[in-house]
């Protein structure tokens, strides 16, 4: 019972992680605190639900189709709604505000659309839904698909951000966005690059989290609110810190629904935030102060 | 000083020939009439914080739901006026709690921690009432007429605005102006930056609380999908950012043409309801990020200088 | 002399970058003393660290011998301590007045209503900015603005004022009035820490200086004798002047 909790806590972690990630990629790079992210992930699930329920493309092959299809999505939500205010932020310095209610907008349009497409029911799919033992627990082995994803996509994240030279430019904006013209870089197109690439990775944790839960057209709002949890613990806009803050939260959210009651895991993850926000609000690695 | 006056005198008659209203209308407008003003109330309570700090809460329905739960949970057990009393004083305490563990902060954690509240309130209800009391759900029988509750939101808009108009006035009114020029200033003067903001959050979740409690009769039958529809939070920054979150008027002014413009959409496109909203609310925040209120102050301005320059 | 600002061991760090390293030094009461260094060398974060703005990383502050390193700013404003800014801020939504009234309305003993515009109107006509109340501060000249700023650090009655380099800028006729502003406000028994660059009013105003580098302490003395110090000469000059 307790290796088995440990380990889909794990699991769950893995899937947050990606997702936090690619949120502090848009928070920490783009400048743009996005409230529809949970919609992108939820539409994702959606998509990977239909493509194998209607067209019957396993989920690791609609990947390749859903994964495409989010980065241009999110490139062009960012060309067509986030530009204008970016640019007018130059002036009224009011980026954050404007970006939070432009996307809280979003929020709704993007529900809507999947409320009118895709219903208001629970939704699941059965996709390798059979037991592996894993070190004397029993665990569904697209559980275990789904941690592996995680591992690569994050993992080829990591690597890409931390060894190449695009990855040093990312990092660049997000210590000093200020200067990083004065170096040449380019911060509006990387900016852009760093949206999308967000908007895939929650896409990824759609499609991730549709292998092994049920999920609906509201649920949404639960994911960006964890991601934004994970994003805090971890410290705005820290990578390592977002992956080990998601792996956290995944093992408490499974410990409490385990041993405690499932119907108390979000009010768990509200108990965490408000910890870390009176104990550190920098983050659990953060260095920098709130303020 | 007269002029005051004159405006009191003013506002006074329109309340009165407001509170008239029902005795000319059917049942469909009072109870047009009654959303209109609780939508007014929130939207103005919502200002009454948000507008000046800038702190965008996202929350309303969390301190709107706690009000009408309360109403349900509490309704045979204590007399009326002491319902409405307990579910404000829940409001503030739960408004103390969030503010004090977020208004010290950057604006950012606030955001995201009110943008959950809602969903994390309704949970708990939901768990408790599963868990607790086992049943889902909830009967108000309370002899209330619609037009009784037409005439506290009224009373509560009255004094929601008058709050507003005296913080203006206030030394708490020119801390806030202080601190939304220059918070580094406003610590430096010997203003307590945290303190005035909780102090702002406190009354206005407060008022927000008792809209909930005093619109519950309204319902007869409550369950946490009802009460706790993030569609009031939507619907309650949307009317304060067209009217302009800055001004007294504002928020009154964005809420009853879009209070109007919602009645009819959800008649009309009960499905596409929220995706029009969206559109909407991302369009205001691009072309009246101020609201029509700073606008229509600026076009005046514009015309009489250039009357001057003539 | 009395001390009535006693900074111990004070150190702040940014980071892996030291800005300023156990610096300890103290202000007498009544006592005009200068903060001097070459630019980067810590004194606006000394500043900052005792005003509140920062919080030091180590080491600590007194005023008349209470703590209050580690206070929030407004508590640290309400013990007694003013300032001005280097760039200078003001608030630009509110009129020249209404600046100043802000000051009063919230410090230890708030002023407020007309006893406050009254006490904005005769602290402004002390700066050189009479008459001009309802002029909307961000209309104002940038030196128009350092007086108004001045005279919103005053309004709170301080024991202590930091003057961050609110002579420069000044023309030779400003400065002469700038000086004797000064030196009028110590003789009301005020005590005032200037951190500046122009030697010229630091030698008229001063009788102590304190001389950072590079976040380390290097001179502190009677100003004449510290200016002379080969240490501080080449500190500002580079070595080889020396």
């Amino acid at each position: 019972m307790l290796l088995t909790a440990l380990i889909s806590g794990l699991v769950l972690g893995g899937t947050y992680a990606l997702v936090a990630m690619g949120l502090t990629l848009q928070y920490g790079i783009s400048r743009i605190m996005n409230l529809a992210y949970g919609e992108i992930t939820i539409f994702a699930a959606f998509s990977a639900f239909i493509l194998f329920s209607t067209f019957g493309i396993n989920p690791l092959l609609g990947m390749a189709i859903v994964l495409p299809g989010a980065f241009v999505f999110g490139y062009l939500i960012y060309g067509v709604m986030m530009q204008p205010l970016v640019s007018r932020s130059s002036r009224t310095g009011s980026l954050e505000v404007d970006s939070i209610l432009a996307t809280f907008g979003l929020l709704f349009v993007i529900q809507g659309v999947m409320l009118i497409t895709f219903g208001s029911n629970y939704t699941s799919y059965n996709y390798l839904n059979f037991g592996v033992n894993v070190l004397g627990a029993n665990i569904a082995a697209n559980r275990l698909l789904a941690f592996a994803l995680a591992i690569v996509i994050g993992g080829v994240l990591f690597l890409v951000l931390t060894r190449t030279r695009w990855g040093t430019t990312i990092r660049a904006i997000a210590v000093a966005p200020a200067s990083a013209p004065l170096v040449g870089i380019n911060v509006n197109r990387t900016a852009r690059f760093a949206f999308a690439l967000g908007t895939m990775l929650a896409a990824s944790g759609g499609v991730m989290v549709s292998m092994y839960q049920t999920f609906n057209a509201s649920m949404g709002v639960v994911f960006t609110m964890k991601a934004l949890v994970i994003v805090i613990m971890g410290g705005l806009g820290n990578l390592m810190g977002a992956l080990v803050a998601g792996l956290l939260l995944g093992l408490v959210e499974t410990f409490v629904a385990t041993y405690v009651d499932p119907g108390l895991t979000l009010a768990s993850t509200y108990l965490i935030f408000l910890v870390v926000l009176l104990w550190k609000p920098a983050g659990l690695f953060g260095k920098a102060a709130g303020r | 000083m007269t002029r005051t006056i004159i405006g009191f005198v003013l506002v006074g008659l329109a309340l009165l020939a407001l509170a008239f209203m029902p005795t000319q209308l059917g049942a469909y407008g009072v109870g047009l009439l009654l959303g209109m003003t609780g939508y007014v109330t929130l939207a103005s309570a919502w200002a009454l914080f948000s507008g000046p700090t800038r702190y965008i809460s996202l929350a309303t329905v969390a301190f709107f739901g706690i009000g009408a739960y309360t109403v349900a949970v509490l309704s045979e057990a204590m007399p009326y006026p002491l319902v409405l009393v307990t579910a404000g004083l829940i409001g503030l305490g739960v408004a103390l709690v969030v503010g004090l563990a977020t208004l010290r902060l950057a604006g950012v954690y606030f955001v995201i921690f009110s943008f959950g509240l809602a969903e994390l309130v309704r949970q708990l209800v939901t768990w408790y009432e599963v868990n607790v009391t086992g049943t889902l759900g909830r009967y108000i029988f309370l002899p209330i007429s619609a037009t009784e509750i037409y005439w506290q939101l009224l009373g509560l808009a009255a004094i929601t605005l008058l709050i507003g108009w005296w913080i203006s006035r206030s030394r708490i009114g020119l801390a806030l102006k202080v601190i939304g020029d220059d918070e580094t200033v406003a610590a430096h003067t010997g203003i307590d930056i945290s303190r005035v903001k909780l102090a702002l959050f406190a009354i206005s979740a407060t008022i927000i609380t008792l809209v909930g409690a005093i619109q519950a009769p309204r319902w007869t039958y409550i369950e946490p999908a009802i009460v706790f529809n993030p569609t009031v939070s939507f619907l309650t920054v949307i009317m304060a950012l067209l009217g302009g979150a800055n001004r007294l008027w504002g928020p009154m002014l964005g809420a009853i043409p879009l209070f109007l413009l919602f009645e009819w959409l959800s008649a009309n496109f009960p499905n596409h309801y929220s995706i029009i909203l969206g559109l909407m609310f991302i369009a205001i925040v691009f072309i009246v990020p101020r609201g029509v209120v700073a606008l229509a102050e600026d076009l005046f301005k514009r015309a009489r200088r250039k009357e001057a320059a003539q | 002399m009395t001390q009535l600002l006693e900074i111990t061991g004070l150190k702040k760090q940014f980071g892996g970058l030291t800005a300023v390293n156990d610096v300890s030094f103290s202000v007498g009461e009544g006592e005009i003393a200068a903060l001097l260094g070459p630019n980067g060398s810590g004194k606006t974060t000394v500043l900052n660290m005792i005003s509140g703005a920062l919080s030091p990383t180590a080491g600590t502050i007194a005023l008349a011998g209470e703590r209050i390193s580690h206070l929030a700013p407004h508590r640290i404003a309400h013990k007694g301590v003013s300032r001005t800014f280097q760039l200078v801020k003001i608030l630009p939504s509110l009129t020249v007045a209404e600046n100043v009234v802000a000051a009063l309305a919230f410090r230890r003993d708030p002023l407020w209503g007309s006893r406050a515009t009254e006490r904005a109107h005769e602290l402004l006509a002390e700066v050189g900015l009479a008459g001009r109340g309802g002029e909307h501060a961000d209309d104002l000249t940038y030196i128009d603005q350092k007086r108004m700023e001045l005279a919103r650090a005053l309004a709170a009655e301080p024991r202590l004022l930091l003057l961050d380099e609110w002579l420069s800028g000044l023309n030779p006729t400003e400065l002469r009035v700038g000086i004797d502003l000064i030196v009028s406000l110590r003789d009301r028994g005020m005590t005032i820490l200037l951190v500046e660059h122009i030697m010229e009013a630091v030698r008229a105003l001063c009788s102590r200086a304190v001389v950072m580098n590079v976040g380390n302490k290097i001179a502190e003395g009677p100003t004449a004798e510290v200016l002379a110090d080969p240490v501080v000469i080449s500190a500002y000059l580079g070595e080889g002047h020396a």
